[in-house]
């Protein structure tokens, strides 16, 4: 998905370089006798409308795929507990008392079962993120002290998942990670 | 009218940003050089000078663009020198405690300061405080400047006019020239972030000095954070645009812009949408509530309305097929707009919440905003920057294409790193990046190099200006 | 407004931190119950297959929190009177408890006649509260059982989906209705008794949530800048004149 959104943002930006040299290159082309766009007016309502409308149909498109609607109407069938600190990642597959933050080295999951993470912090804002093994970002939550926040997934690929922290917590942030499997 | 001293004074604002400009750039240098393992500096010092290099950057364009308004302002209104000197010392001072606590006191919780990071103090004890109160002292410089300019354009204009309600009828009597408009309109966002940051800056201290027995909202404290913080970013892109309105058409030649109905309207709609569009930073906290999270992906995608409808689509029909007297500043205003429209492609496609559910923190956020930054609002602060030495140490221009094509090429190889680099999932705020996503180093490599040559360009622009700005300053009433 | 404010904040409420997330999405023991209103041989299952069930768990020799929990539930239940779609079951987890007296605690408040409530006792105790992480602790001196105050939603397939610990208000219940109903709310916000301005205020002694200043701060910004423009205005005026 992500190779996507690039395709499409280039060819966004070389069409915004071929408009603009194009108006550039007419401008030095143009003498004394030029007057410029013919009713200006007009293009400027019917680019906006157009716009507005490309707009309109991304949001409609794309606000219903949003993580918080994700598999809202069914029942996971597993419950892993996240709690994130400086610098590692708790998992466990019950409650994490923050007294006695214990966690579970190796969680397993299963191959199309709908998981829950629940994500939160002990201490500062940390990012919750999954990393296929091909080193693509597929899902993420934040993980914020005081607060828990559920991410619903499904795995269709088994193999080996890395959880890296996004956001940005201190001097180890670049090394706080853990890891899953999906079998 | 403008005096020498309203002169000297903004002649003393080019040579602080640029210098500092420069200072930051080689900071940032540094850092894709660390990230791509050809230096090696310990992750303390790579984040104390990340935390430098963004509040810098963020403070010396917006101060620029506020330097630049305050400037053009004076052709029709009287604006305080009192004000803006004032402004003046507190940004030096500002920027001094702030440097002292990163590089000093090796303070390091990102220019975003997230609550409750600068409270797990992993740096000087006394770095925290210092580093709240620098904000402080800049705020307070910028508001005290921020309200009076508001203060003399009121002075003059009503409310109404001020904000150009009067352009929705036929003939309206008093026109608002388009720069009075958009100052009007940027200075109220400036004011309702910085007053968001002294909030946030209070309810910072209160839990300082409770001693552990008050703690904040996580939540709430994300909110003003990203409320000051975007909102200040976007205010200074929007401080550079009520410069191109005011002194593109005069620059090339062309008959002066004036505001219409739809020039009003565009920009009234903007100070809505530019108040809501934060909520975009908050995504990924799924306790955010979800009424304000599509508000921020509809506000984000609405804003992009008035900006590509009413300023962009203006400069394109000013100069399709008409004959434009290209300068360097005019070219630097026109290329600054494309990096703005390429930035803002960047921003939009991550303001929608279900690609920055792959994209968020990744290297796609620093992609678009430098973006905006150092291929938009820096070339129209470079425009304003090379117009004002102009004015008064007039000298032909030479090479002009080559000192743009470095300055392109620069930007271009480095901030593609970056958008590759988002693509690739690479995060973003690493130090040094995992062995199992070996893109991140090759990128940042690159992305070192032409940032150098980005650099090389800006030196050029900075020797030239600033020695036009110190002849500025050492003028006196006679040479004018 | 306000009722834009208040549906889309649903998913803000306090929980007593990290006890109510034990057990979640297990299914609860399929306790035998006999109750007045329940035919002989009802099972637990069979309660929660006809509809989504809220679970209280009290005992009728409780002088402590056991009567004002079930007085505050059974105010909360009053004010949904057109939802019907879920059952209140009230169990005993006390051996002595017998079916009559949970009939005289359901005549005690009113409820015998009311459809939506039941009334059941179990000889399987420890089995349900084992399923459900519930841990009511004996005191000898007092002869009472040291216990939280629980409601557990159990959605119609037999599954926990939500705990909630404490005396809590009708917000906190709804989520808990939601929940069963299978409707999902992406976060909830754990308690800090010492939070300051927070976006919801959650009293520990009580259990209970009300909106915080949190929630205006956030406007407040935009607010006093127009505010700040329209002084500025007015002393640039006054001066004028």
């Amino acid at each position: 998905m992500q190779q996507s959104i690039l395709m499409l943002f280039l060819g966004l930006l070389a069409i915004s370089i071929i408009v603009f040299t194009y108006v550039y290159q007419s401008s030095q082309k143009a003498t004394d006798l030029d007057r410029g766009m013919a009713n200006p007016l007009k293009s400027r309502f019917w680019f906006l409308l157009i716009l507005f409308v490309i707009l309109g149909i991304f949001a409609s498109v794309t606000i219903p795929k949003s993580p918080y609607y994700f598999y809202a109407d069914e029942t996971p069938s597993r419950v892993v507990h996240v709690a994130a600190k400086q610098f590692a990642f708790v998992l466990s597959n019950n409650a994490i008392d923050p007294k006695n933050p214990v966690g579970e080295n190796a969680i397993e999951l299963l191959e199309n079962e709908l998981v829950e993470f629940r994500v939160t912090s002990f201490d500062v804002n940390h990012g919750f993120a999954i990393y296929n093994k091909a080193g693509q970002l597929i899902a993420q939550t934040q993980a914020m002290p005081g607060y828990v926040n559920k991410l619903r997934w499904k795995f269709s690929e088994p193999g080996a998942y890395s959880i890296l922290c996004l956001e940005y917590c201190g001097m180890a942030h670049q090394i706080m990670r853990s890891s899953f499997t999906v079998k | 009218m403008e005096t020498l001293k309203l002169r000297k004074i903004t002649s003393v604002w080019i040579i602080i940003v640029l210098t500092l400009f420069v200072v930051a750039i080689v900071l940032g240098i540094l850092m894709r050089l660390n990230q791509g393992e050809i230096i090696q500096q310990s992750p303390i010092t790579f984040y104390g000078n990340m935390t430098t290099h963004g509040l810098t950057m963020i403070g010396i364009w917006f101060v620029a663009g506020m330097a630049a308004v305050n400037y053009l302002l004076e052709r029709y209104v009287k604006t305080s020198y009192a004000a803006n000197l004032f402004a003046l010392a507190l940004t030096v001072i500002g920027v001094l405690m702030l440097w002292c606590s990163t590089f000093i006191g090796e303070f390091h919780a990102g220019w975003t300061f997230l609550y409750p990071l600068p409270f797990k103090i992993m740096w000087a004890e006394w770095a925290t405080p210092l580093f709240l109160s620098s904000l402080g002292v800049l705020g307070l410089g910028w508001l005290v400047w921020s309200i009076s300019l508001m203060a003399q354009i009121l002075k003059k204009y009503s409310i109404s006019q001020a904000f150009a309600w009067q352009h929705f009828s036929k003939n309206p009597k008093v026109e608002t020239p388009p720069f009075i408009l958009i100052t009007m309109i940027t200075l109220i966002g400036v004011i309702a972030c910085l007053i968001a940051a002294v909030i946030l800056l209070i309810l910072f201290f209160i839990e300082y000095f409770s001693n552990g027995s008050f703690v904040n909202d996580a939540l709430l404290m994300k909110n003003l954070t990203y409320f000051f913080g975007h909102t200040i970013a976007n205010e200074m892109l929007y401080l550079g645009l009520a410069v191109i309105y005011e002194l593109f058409a005069e620059v090339s030649g062309r008959p002066k812009w004036h505001t219409t109905w739809y020039v009003a309207l565009a920009w009234n709609l903007s100070l809505i949408f530019i108040l809501t569009a934060f909520f975009h930073h908050l995504y990924m906290d799924f306790v955010q509530p979800e009424g304000l999270q599509i508000i921020g992906q509809i506000a984000s995608y609405l804003a992009s309305l008035p900006a590509a409808g009413v300023t962009v689509f203006s400069i394109l029909v000013a100069v399709y097929r008409n004959k434009i007297n290209w300068s360097l500043t005019n070219l630097l205003f026109f290329i600054g707009v494309a990096g703005w429209v390429i930035g803002g492609l960047g921003a939009v496609i991550d303001a929608t919440i279900s690609n920055n559910f792959i994209l968020h923190n990744t290297l796609w956020v620093p992609a678009h905003f430098h973006t905006y930054n150092a291929m938009g609002n820096v070339l129209f602060s470079l425009a304003f920057f090379h117009w004002f030495s102009n004015q008064y140490y007039h000298h032909k221009e030479r090479q002009n294409t080559l000192k743009l094509s470095i300055l392109l090429i620069g930007g271009a190889g480095f901030l593609l790193a970056f958008y590759i680099g988002g693509a690739e999932s690479i995060p973003r705020r690493y130090s040094t990046y995992p062995s199992d996503l070996p893109m991140g180093a090759t990128l940042a490599s690159i992305a070192a190099l032409f940032a150098s040559l980005y650099l090389i360009a800006i030196l050029i622009f900075f020797f030239n200006i600033s020695k036009k700005c110190l002849k500025i300053l050492s003028s006196s009433p006679q040479s004018s | 407004m306000i009722s834009f404010v208040s549906t889309n904040v649903k998913g803000q409420i306090a929980s007593s931190g990290w006890k109510e997330e034990d057990r979640i999405y297990s299914k609860v023991f399929d306790a035998p119950l006999s109750g007045k209103q329940l035919r002989k041989g009802t099972t637990l299952y069979q309660v929660t297959s006809q509809k989504p069930t809220v679970l209280a768990l009290i005992f009728t020799r409780c002088t402590g929190v056991c009567n004002p929990f079930l007085l505050e539930l059974k105010e909360n239940i009053e004010l949904r009177t057109n939802e019907k779609n879920f059952n209140i079951l009230v169990m005993s987890f006390d051996p002595r408890d017998t079916e009559k007296d949970l009939d005289d605690l359901a005549m005690r408040f009113g409820l015998s006649e009311d459809k939506r409530w039941e009334f059941a006792v179990t000889d399987s105790i420890r089995s349900l509260v084992q399923s459900i992480g519930f841990k009511p602790v004996w005191d000898s001196l007092r002869q009472q059982y040291d216990h939280d105050a629980l409601l557990i939603g159990i959605n119609s397939e037999g599954y926990i989906t939500k705990k909630l610990i404490g005396i809590r208000n009708n917000a906190d219940l709804g989520l808990l209705l939601a929940s069963i109903q299978d409707s999902f709310t992406p976060t909830y916000r754990m308690a800090n008794p010492n939070m300051l301005f927070p976006c919801f205020n959650y009293d520990v002694k009580t259990g209970k949530n009300t909106p915080g200043l949190g929630l205006i701060f956030v406007a407040l910004p935009a607010l006093i800048a127009m505010v700040i423009v329209l002084s500025v205005n007015f002393f640039v005026r006054v001066n004028r004149i």
